[in-house]
């Protein structure tokens, strides 16, 4: 099968048609952070944490590289300044939108970053919108028993109509898949209310 | 290919910093190399991603694989991934299996890598063993063919045949009558206040009964039904001459309406000045539209179906508009309760002011009382009593499915518990399955709705039909690899299986004796395999996921597991994920315990758990889910039953009945599942292991035989397969003591029986009494007497030798 080199971080790379960068950068033990990606589901390079920069001499630009495809010849570098600069803004958006993420707290910690310039908007929120749960359920499960509701700054997840879909089977995908562990405090709202609960369940 | 070559690969996931930093991974290989059939071992750092998955492809290619290992993360979201990429490879589902050495073992406790390495290499041992006794089918293809047959009698089947007819496809018609004057006639029975919608429904009864695709049934009741979908037989009754007939049809669509009634005495009814909806469009019909008061009461709260009043009170609002633009000196009123939202949308609420229908809310805390030309009501402003005088009173029906409707929905094997209505399918298993059911079911009958949903339903229904025959025509209607299939030769017809299956997919064959449950629908089994389970004989198989396939696998654990490790059966839709989130949390819990995974619990034959112990296993847990939210309705309810048949069984050869336990878990609550699994490792560690030796050897080989091979056993078992309080089978419920006096008396009496045969068996010569009273550790005049039932029985013979009796087996 045809062959395509191309560097990462100054390291000479083999991939192969229909790689991403990721998936390469992977495959040779290189790390690149990442939240919206999961291999279970498309890509979808909606968070923007795996951002990858490539340079051509003096000129060079910042892509996504979960869904960036492999190209011959290329140059990507995964820790520079502009990488790392783009990765802290991301998180200290992150921090302000999810405070209330463990998760998201310990993977920003990891990068160096620890606090947020951005106001909180409500400390109790986990769910950054990523649509990882949403994907699960369309891509792996076969349903859609979640979606983002409402738009813009209102958009949030959860059952069409906010009601615990007819549709859902409770099979918890999920609350697996979420990185940010929000998916545990909305779960209940989609299956709907479970029909018992042991009382060392509830407590 | 040969099938059973059984030519296994594993690839051992890297993970990036979640599994190999914490798994000794070359420690691991060399053990997963031991094990046999294993023929290549590799580890990747992501077998999910395409470098990964293109060296699987390669692999399997060069190595002619034909099971295969993931050793990684959570089947349930990758697994889907590994099959669609390597179907082209012929690896069909359940030829894959995931072990999660993230979740299961690298992240839930603190051993050193090299311990955790041990643990992986158990877990993929007993995933490679099952995958070795697996037996893979073909992918089988349904060749499904019409007609499709319509019955119920429901006013849906005229929109489902209309739209069979413009595809083409041929469909037989059972109703009350093909007439369609007389269709519109009897509309109002099932849905009175339609009456704008009379003329299209005639013009699509004509339609209907013009249509060249077309076969009308003269009117008959339904008495019978044979045969699995793509070949079913309907037997009908003429109503007139008695006579029955059978037709063949490749498909079912009931539609079935809901009966309407008048609601008690308190309610006033008397059919000339107190209607129920249906009496008033009746009324119409034969006298025209009422002339003076005419009061609508939307009485659904009182009658206690509160979510049907926006249906009543739409009806009533239709009504009174017919009232009043026929007569325009009547008077319209409807009394409503204050809960309720007037279901009226802004053209209507015009039309409403334009016709000056009155529309009077009341206080939901009185209860209107009904008196002789008037009723008295609280209001909900003044909290004052008020009396509204009517000429004519219209009350809310009560509705229910009943008579006919309810028949031919027990006959179709749609009743699957006893309710007011038709719950459709309920099973909320994997998505293929969502929606299933075994037939298409479409009417008011299902649940109260207004003509316009009960014919989308009837279009709804068609459409799937359609959708399925054509899938058919075209060799795309795949039949699902992981359901049960019956061994003729071993099935003895007595119905067990039809009686616990929660999804209908038991099918009767008709033979020489008549009906025999004894064929299985592949189109709707859901795999749940708790019939499988209780089948006396073993006549029945969970194809690609076999009893034989579990036993291997816990064999293969059992056998390795030191002396305080236990055995976790995780169901996939309680204990696996909440151990799966567990593990993505990073919670820690006591490493001894080894998570294997299974659809269901219910699965679980007693022979599986019998095994465990013969293995060498100390203790087996169960952890399904919450009682009422089983997946596959009672697989955990009858998880219980064989759990407690195991117990008593362990009792008897003088274990600990400890050593097994069901546990139930929530998904969503982790830390719970984590108390679960600790307070059973630690009752385990308490009571120590099993000691090897032969005489404890000898009875857990005897407890192993009598669950998985003693027919008597077993159908008691499977005859009682439900919690005493269940009451939603067929047949008698037992006195809860009596029945598990007898159920253990019945042990009793073959335990020690099973344990003379392996005795004599063990010897191979003629025992005597006193010989066979030490091998046993029995009282010499308890071995006498049941040696003289089995020998009354025919299953022994003895001789005498100098005044001494011998025994010996038959045969």
């Amino acid at each position: 099968m045809e062959k395509i080199t191309f560097q990462i971080n100054d390291r000479e790379v083999e991939a192969r048609p229909g790689w991403t960068v990721l998936e390469t950068a992977r495959e040779y033990g290189i790390e690149i952070p990442t939240l919206c990606f999961h291999e279970a589901v498309l890509p979808s390079g909606a968070c923007r944490l795996c951002m990858v920069e490539i340079k051509d001499g003096d000129w060079s630009k910042l892509v996504a590289s979960c869904i960036y495809p492999a190209a011959k010849g290329i140059n990507v570098y995964t820790e520079t300044e502009r990488v790392s600069n783009v990765r802290r803004w991301i998180f200290e958006m992150l921090l302000a939108q999810v405070p209330a993420s463990p998760e998201i707290a310990d993977l920003a910690a990891r990068y160096g970053v620890t606090r947020t310039r951005f106001p909180v908007k409500d400390p109790e929120e986990m769910c950054m919108l990523c649509g990882l749960c949403q994907r699960v359920c369309e891509e792996v499960v076969g349903l859609s028993a979640i979606s983002t509701v409402d738009r813009g700054v209102h958009k949030r997840v959860g059952a069409p109509f906010l009601r615990p879909s007819d549709v859902c089977v409770a099979c918890g995908c999920c609350v697996n898949i979420c990185p940010t562990g929000a998916m545990r405090a909305l779960f209940d709202s989609i299956r709907g209310e479970t029909k018992t609960t042991l009382t060392q369940l509830t407590a | 290919m040969n099938m059973n070559s059984s030519r296994i690969g594993v690839f051992v996931c890297r993970c990036g910093d979640k599994i190999e930093p914490l798994v000794d991974l070359e420690s691991l290989g060399s053990q997963i190399s031991g094990i046999p059939d294993v023929v290549t071992c590799r580890t990747l750092n992501y077998p999910c991603t395409r470098p990964g998955m293109e060296e699987i492809i390669s692999e399997v290619a060069k190595n002619r694989l034909d099971r295969l290992v993931i050793a990684g993360c959570e089947g349930r979201l990758m697994l889907k991934k590994f099959e669609t990429e390597l179907e082209k490879m012929g690896l069909l589902k359940g030829q894959i299996d995931m072990v999660n050495v993230r979740g299961h073992v690298a992240s839930v406790s603190d051993l050193p890598p090299q311990e955790k390495a041990q643990k992986a290499a158990k877990l993929i041992r007993a995933s490679a063993a099952e995958l070795s006794a697996l037996i893979p089918t073909p992918q089988a293809i349904s060749n499904l063919t019409g007609p499709v047959m319509i019955v119920g009698g429901g006013i849906s089947a005229y929109m489902a045949a209309k739209e069979l007819d413009q595809n083409g496809i041929d469909f037989m018609l059972s109703a009350p009558t093909h007439d369609p004057n007389e269709v519109i006639r009897r509309l109002h029975l099932a849905y009175p206040g339609e009456r704008e919608s009379h003329d299209r429904v005639k013009k699509l009864a004509v339609e209907v009964v013009q249509s060249p695709h077309g076969t009308l049934l003269p009117p008959g009741e339904l008495t019978g039904l044979s045969g699995v979908t793509g070949d079913y037989a309907l037997t009908f009754r003429d109503k007139e001459t008695g006579e029955s007939r059978t037709y063949r049809a490749g498909l079912i669509i009931a539609c079935i309406d809901a009966e309407l009634h008048p609601s008690g005495p308190s309610f006033g009814h008397d059919g000339e000045t107190v209607l129920q909806q249906s009496d008033l469009e009746e009324y119409i019909w034969t006298r025209g539209a009422p002339r003076g008061r005419v009061l609508f009461w939307v009485s659904d709260y009182e009658t206690g179906q509160e979510e049907f009043a926006k249906l009543s009170a739409k009806g009533a609002w239709n009504m009174a508009r017919h009232i009043r633009s026929c007569s325009p000196q009547s008077h319209a009123m409807i009394l409503y309760d204050q809960r309720m939202e007037i279901p009226l949308n802004a053209g209507e609420r015009a039309l409403n002011r334009a016709l000056g229908i009155e529309w009077i809310p009341c206080d939901k805390a009185v209860r209107p009382t009904v008196q002789d030309r008037q009723i008295t009501f609280c209001g909900t402003n003044d909290h004052l009593e008020h009396d509204i005088e009517w000429d004519l009173l219209v009350i809310s029906p009560e509705r229910a499915l009943g008579g006919e409707g309810l028949r031919t929905a027990e006959v179709l094997g749609l009743v699957h518990k006893h309710d007011r209505f038709l719950t459709g399918h309920h099973a909320r298993v994997r998505p293929e399955m969502v929606g299933k059911e075994e037939s298409y079911l479409a009417g008011s009958g299902r649940y109260p709705c207004d003509l316009d949903e009960a014919l989308a339903q009837g279009r709804r229904a068609a459409l799937k039909s359609i959708d399925m025959l054509k899938k058919a025509e075209n060799h795309e209607l795949h039949v699902p690899r992981v359901v049960c299939v019956v061994d003729p030769d071993k099935c003895i017809g007595c119905g067990q299986c039809q009686e616990l299956c929660d999804c209908g997919g038991i099918g009767v064959e008709i033979g020489p004796g008549g009906g025999l449950p004894r064929m299985v629908d592949p189109l709707v089994c859901t795999g749940g395999g708790t019939c499988a389970a209780a089948c006396p004989y073993h006549a029945l198989t969970l194809q690609n996921n076999s009893n034989d396939q579990r036993e291997a696998r816990i064999a293969a654990l059992s056998s390795h597991l030191g002396p305080d490790e236990v055995v976790a059966f995780a169901c996939a839709w309680g204990g696996l994920p909440a151990a799966d989130i567990a593990g993505k949390m990073g919670m820690k819990y006591d490493p001894n315990v080894h998570i294997l995974g299974i659809p269901c619990v219910g699965q679980l034959d007693p022979s599986v758990m019998a095994r465990a112990f013969l293995e060498g296993a100390p203790g087996l847990l169960l952890v399904g889910c919450l009682p009422e939210e089983c997946h596959h309705s009672f697989g955990v309810d009858h998880s219980w039953s064989r759990v407690s048949l195991i117990k008593k069984l362990l009792s008897l050869s003088g274990f600990d009945k400890r050593r097994i336990a069901l546990a139930h878990a929530d998904l969503n609550r982790p830390e719970a599942f984590i108390r679960t699994v600790e307070s059973f490792s630690h009752a385990i560690k308490t009571l120590g292991p099993i000691e090897r030796t032969p005489n404890n050897l000898s009875k857990l080989k005897t407890l192993y035989n009598m669950a998985r091979d003693n027919s008597r056993v077993r159908h008691l078992l499977s005859a009682g397969l439900r919690r005493p309080w269940e009451d939603v089978y067929r047949g008698d419920q037992r006195h809860a003591l009596e029945y598990d006096r007898d159920f253990t008396a019945v042990l009793v009496e073959e335990y020690m029986q099973q344990r003379l045969i392996d005795v004599m068996q063990n010897e191979r010569r003629p025992l005597r009494i006193n010989e066979l009273a030490t091998a046993l550790h029995e009282d010499e005049r308890r071995v006498a007497s049941c040696l003289m039932g089995m020998v009354s029985d025919g299953m022994l013979h003895f001789s005498h030798k100098e005044r001494e009796a011998y025994y010996a087996l038959n045969n």
